[in-house]
């Protein structure tokens, strides 16, 4: 890298080990490279697994989003099976991941992003009888002018930024970031509702979901629903809105190539209609789904060179990651390999996943008038047009779009028995929150894996570059980024945790 | 009624109504707020997204008046340069504090988990040294989890091998379960607290109050495995053994105490136990149907 570069390492409030490096000239972004830097290999160490316990171990890949792995695994082996859940079993596979996805938009804008943008210390004048917001305020206070070496954590220390200036709109949203724990445990509750526990729900099997739904279960799930619906329909919309009206720039900072992918998600009880259609949008043109276009690339990432170069889904058994004197020799070399994650590519385009890319797609497929109508209605709102939602809050604007879209019909328990094929093999495609995720499962001639691939929503945003040095989707979008203060890099960090990185993920 | 309380401490079996009942007045009964540090190894967040669901307390009272977390990798505003800053002035400052580790350690391919551009088992080892206490948080963090299943290629080790390899004597609590109960490591907290020391430990370092009784145990089925009433298929009634239970090898309090709230637990939601707070998490085999031609011929046995 040349010239002046600035290098955030780790990223906090992402899911992950996550590093990214910049090269700056005259205050502006000319080059970025992003790290995933967890490497555990969950994804061949399947391979003699027996094919089901793929559904509770993918799981683990991902602490933040599991439901979307045990959904994508489910439907990779139904696919080998030749079924589907009969109505019941989609509807309450559906109430699990709807339920899930909230906690984790919630998680993604309270937990791992508003700190960019809302400032925690605007609680030292307050005046209200809030009791949540009165012992915060204590508490800084008390802090603040204590003489630990740490004061205020984990709120303090953080960069210098040109946080949010209104004081009521900081107010509200440090009450509702206090608010939020309870919300998301409340909608891990109607997670565990159907699923057993959450995080790492067990109940997702193929052929549905275990547990018998009862009168009263679904009169709790329904309690709960309507609980936690007045704070995503209330506090979470008003505090994006407020970010999003003090924040106009990030409608045009952070774009990136352009180019969004999504998968089917959320479909009826006949598992089909999807309510988000799946489809890639290319320089603007909606395309349908092509899954074989899929591969992935290891020029940039720590593992032996491939022959061949980029690779199909299940088109090898096994990745040989470098020694640590590898490692070490990449890492000294300025064109060396730096990520454990892979670089995927769609026709051999970079793509973006995540809520714009689910949202934008399905707005151009126009299967969904009533989630158009929302978009419509929610541009006039802020001012913004579609082409604006592959930017930085565009996305947080879609996650709550999403939300509204979401709503089931608890009905009854399904649940279909098959045994596990042999010689078969099947794909498993779903949204997770950060975007699409897919599973491709090979079964051998004993009925266990043979081969085992998951195509992440992380990686496509967070790969490094391929054989042709294109830039990875993200990297992209922080070139062109004006640093105003290179010691307090929030632009550059603010654009990078907006794609909800999960790093345990991209790499698994 | 605190002096009563923290006398009774040296009892094991303290209830979370009697630890919480001795909070009246913390700088009376002695007691100051922890500092904590949380690292995240080979992990999937997991734990921490499963802490943030605790109950018995509220995340702002943790935060500001039972504990001070210095760092915490998904919760702390600090980022980039600060991480490290933090890190190295906490071990340098000689000031007590708590170590939590989630996630395992690649002491096999340290490169395989970095973190400010040193392996995280540096990390590990300069905190784990220095703190007062570790406390491993969830399988992977306790005997290695999914990092160290069979076919993975990085040599993942568990706090407990890892501070032994090393050295490091700092008396650990190890909390099993995927994810970690958040009850579990609040107990274990606030037990620190207010009696300084650790909650009653057996052999493999687990409070002896969540992890005495195996899931079979406690199961609400176990009268049906009394009466040798089995399931054979998924939403029959009756003991889930034939169906790949592995509650009878798998200790834990979570049949008793239910997950998120009580609000359910995995035998109650019809799938058999997968033995997730057990040490040989994950078995290459888990849910099954009786009939499974590939366990009759024992091929699961015979993993190359």
């Amino acid at each position: 890298m040349t010239g002046t570069g600035i290098t955030v390492d780790p990223l906090t409030r992402v899911e992950g080990h996550l590093k990214f490096e910049t090269s700056i000239e005259n205050g502006v972004v000319v080059s970025a490279r992003t790290s995933g830097m967890l490497f555990r290999g969950i994804e061949k160490a399947l391979i003699g697994y027996d094919p089901r316990t793929a559904l509770q171990l993918t799981q683990r890949v991902c602490g933040v989003c599991p439901y979307a792995h045990a959904e994508a695994a489910a439907l990779a082996l139904e696919d080998a099976m030749g079924i589907r859940p009969n109505a019941n079993g989609q509807l309450l596979r559906n109430l699990i991941v709807g339920a899930y996805q909230i906690q984790d938009c919630l998680f993604h804008f309270y937990h791992l992003s508003a700190l960019d943008f809302i400032d925690v210390t605007a609680v030292l004048d307050y005046r209200g009888a809030d009791p949540g917001l009165a012992a915060m305020r204590d508490w800084v206070r008390s802090e603040t002018r204590s003489e630990r070496i740490f004061p205020a954590a984990p709120f303090l220390p953080r960069y210098q930024a040109d946080f949010l200036q209104d004081k009521d709109c900081n107010l509200s949203a440090v009450r509702n970031y206090l608010e939020s724990f309870t919300v998301m445990a409340s909608l891990h509750k109607m997670v565990t509702l159907f699923g057993g526990k959450s995080p790492h729900p067990v109940a997702i099997e193929a052929g549905g979901v275990t547990t018998r739904p009862t009168i009263d279960n679904l009169a709790h799930y329904r309690t709960l629903l309507h609980q936690v619906e007045k704070f995503v329909f209330s506090c979470y919309r008003e505090d994006i809105l407020a970010v999003c009206r003090a924040f106009p720039g990030y409608f045009k900072e952070g774009r990136g190539y352009g180019n969004l992918l999504s998968f089917p998600y959320f479909p009826d009880a006949a598992g089909e209609n999807h309510f988000f259609a799946g489809g890639a949008t290319i320089e603007g043109i909606h395309t349908p789904l092509d899954l074989n276009a899929i591969t992935e690339d290891h020029t940039y990432s720590f593992y032996q060179n491939m022959p061949g170069g980029a690779i199909k889904p299940l088109g090898q058994n096994r990745l040989e990651p470098l020694d640590w004197e590898q490692f070490q020799q990449e890492e000294q070399r300025a064109d060396g390999k730096y990520s454990w994650s892979r670089a995927p590519r769609y026709g051999g385009k970079v793509m973006e996943t995540g809520a714009a890319a689910r949202v934008v797609n399905t707005y151009h497929s126009g299967r969904n008038p009533a989630l158009n109508q929302l978009v419509d209605q929610l541009n006039r709102d802020i001012g913004i047009s579609l082409q604006d939602y592959n930017s930085v809050l565009g996305r947080h604007l879609s996650r709550y779009i999403k939300e509204q879209v979401e709503q089931v019909e608890p009905e009854v328990l399904g649940f279909r028995e098959m045994e596990v094929p042999r010689n078969a093999r099947g794909i498993g495609i779903t949204e997770a929150s950060r975007g699409a995720l897919g599973h491709w499962v090979e079964i051998d001639a004993h009925g266990l894996i043979k081969n085992y691939e998951m195509v992440m929503p992380t990686t496509w945003n967070m790969g490094p570059r391929d054989a042709t040095g294109q830039p990875g989707a993200v990297e992209k979008m922080l070139i062109g980024t004006r640093i105003s203060d290179p010691d307090n890099p929030m632009q550059l960090a603010r654009i990078v945790r907006s794609v909800d990185p999960c790093i345990a993920c991209s790499v698994h | 009624m605190y002096q009563v309380v923290i006398g009774a401490c040296a009892a094991p079996l303290l209830s979370f109504d009697e630890l919480l009942a001795a909070d009246a007045n913390p700088a009376g009964a002695g007691w100051s707020r922890p500092d904590l540090v949380w690292l995240q190894g080979a992990s999937c967040s997991g734990c921490s997204t499963s802490f943030l669901n605790i109950e018995q307390i509220t995340i702002l009272d943790f935060l500001t008046y039972f504990t001070r977390l210095l760092y915490h990798p998904n919760l702390s505003s600090a980022t980039g340069d600060q991480v490290p800053q933090i890190l190295n002035k906490l071990a340098a400052s000689g000031k007590p504090y708590i170590l939590v580790m989630e996630g395992a350690i690649p002491a096999g391919m340290p490169h395989a988990c970095m973190m400010a551009g040193r392996p995280i088992g540096e990390w590990v080892r300069l905190l784990a040294a220095k703190a007062s206490r570790c406390i491993a948080a969830g399988t992977c963090a306790v005997s290695g989890g999914v990092a160290k299943m069979t076919g993975t290629l990085t040599g993942a080790v568990s706090l407990d091998e890892f501070l032994k390899q090393r050295s490091i004597k700092t008396p650990s609590v190890n909390l099993p379960a995927c994810p970690m109960h958040p009850g579990h490591l609040v107990y274990t907290l606030l037990h620190f607290i207010k009696s300084k020391g650790l909650p009653e430990l057996d052999d493999a370092r687990r409070p002896r109050r969540f992890f005495t009784h195996s899931v079979h145990e406690r199961c609400p089925r176990y009268a049906a495995f009394q009466a040798r009433d089995f399931a054979l298929r998924i939403g029959e009634e009756g003991c889930l053994m034939e169906l790949g239970c592995q509650g009878p090898v798998t200790y834990n309090d979570c049949v008793a105490i239910g997950y998120n709230g009580n609000t359910n637990n995995c035998v109650r939601a019809g799938h058999p136990c997968i033995g997730c707070a057990g040490e040989l998490f994950p078995r290459p085999l888990l849910y099954h149907t009786h009939v499974d031609p590939g366990i009759a011929a024992g091929i699961m046995l015979k993993r190359t």
